[in-house]
């Protein structure tokens, strides 16, 4: 008897998404992965019943552990400049522990794949709501539509990651995202939420 | 639920105490009217849980969910409806 093996399949798991990110979705085919991940194509559909499954489950993991480094030391209850200072720094942490995974799921987001997986209100979804409604009830926070909300708070954090992930910016330059840039971006987008 | 590879049992944390075997085939299995004579055969087998075959795949590959090993009975059942069907191996 052996035992399920978990660096097998985590191994599997980022050859895939390597390939996706590297070669788009119509890179991808069972036997490719098999031979990128040096593992037999039995093994692969061990855990993946066909490609579809394999995608979705990617997708799955991926958001898994986006939310749970997101949500650590968060809760909907903190200020609001004490709690989106968290979740920018929480964000960063994992696109620069996983910047595959943030590629990949960045990809899937934007593509017709998603519709093939459940879309249901995640408890991460609903604890950012609640964050956003009680800063509003505490008098944190303007009343404005979601998706300005969201534009305003996390758009300019993910710009700023996107020039950094790239070598060389439209500007030229080789940006580098410190703590300091950060929290300078971050002051400005405080006080353009700040009723 | 224990997950066992092919012959080789496979322990995984869940509580359930049930065996689950998955069994890994290559076939010829590549049209929707193939698909329909296979299925006839398959559904019958009181210890499969659950079946697919990927159609996308070059090895039209057989992947059988069962509470047993019964790797031989399958290959049997797939080629006396007049296809071919081999175990891969890991």
């Amino acid at each position: 008897m052996r035992t399920r093996d978990e660096n097998k399949e985590s191994a599997i798991r980022e050859k895939a998404m390597k390939m996706i990110v590297d070669e788009g979705f119509d890179g991808l085919s069972m036997q490719k992965l098999a031979k990128a991940a040096n593992v037999s194509p039995a093994t692969i559909y061990i855990y993946y019943k066909n490609r579809e499954d394999l995608l979705t489950q990617l997708f799955n993991h991926v958001q898994q552990t986006f939310y749970d480094v997101a949500l650590a030391g968060f809760n909907p209850d903190l200020s609001f400049e004490e709690g989106l200072w968290i979740q920018w720094k929480n964000r960063l942490k994992f696109i620069l522990k996983y910047p595959v995974h943030f590629q990949f799921y960045e990809q899937f987001r934007n593509s017709p794949c998603i519709n093939h997986t459940d879309v249901q209100l995640s408890a991460f979804k609903q604890s950012m709501k609640l964050f956003a409604m009680n800063a509003m009830k505490k008098g944190e926070l303007k009343k404005m539509d979601p998706e300005i909300f969201w534009s305003i708070a996390y758009g300019t954090f993910y710009s700023m990651v996107k020039f950094h992930l790239q070598e060389i910016t439209v500007m030229g330059n080789n940006f580098k995202l410190t703590e300091v840039k950060m929290k300078a971006a971050f002051e400005m987008v405080i006080k353009a939420l700040k009723p | 639920m224990n997950i066992y590879l092919s012959k080789e049992p496979v322990m995984t944390t869940s509580t359930n105490n049930e065996g689950l075997y998955i069994l890994i085939f290559k076939t010829n299995i590549q049209l929707a009217e193939d698909l329909k004579a296979i299925e006839v055969c398959l559904d019958r087998e009181q210890d499969i849980i659950d079946w697919n075959i990927d159609r996308e795949d070059i090895d039209n590959v057989l992947r059988v969910e069962s509470t047993s090993d019964n790797t031989q009975k399958i290959i049997k059942t797939i080629t006396e409806a007049g296809f071919f069907c081999e175990e891969l191996t890991y």
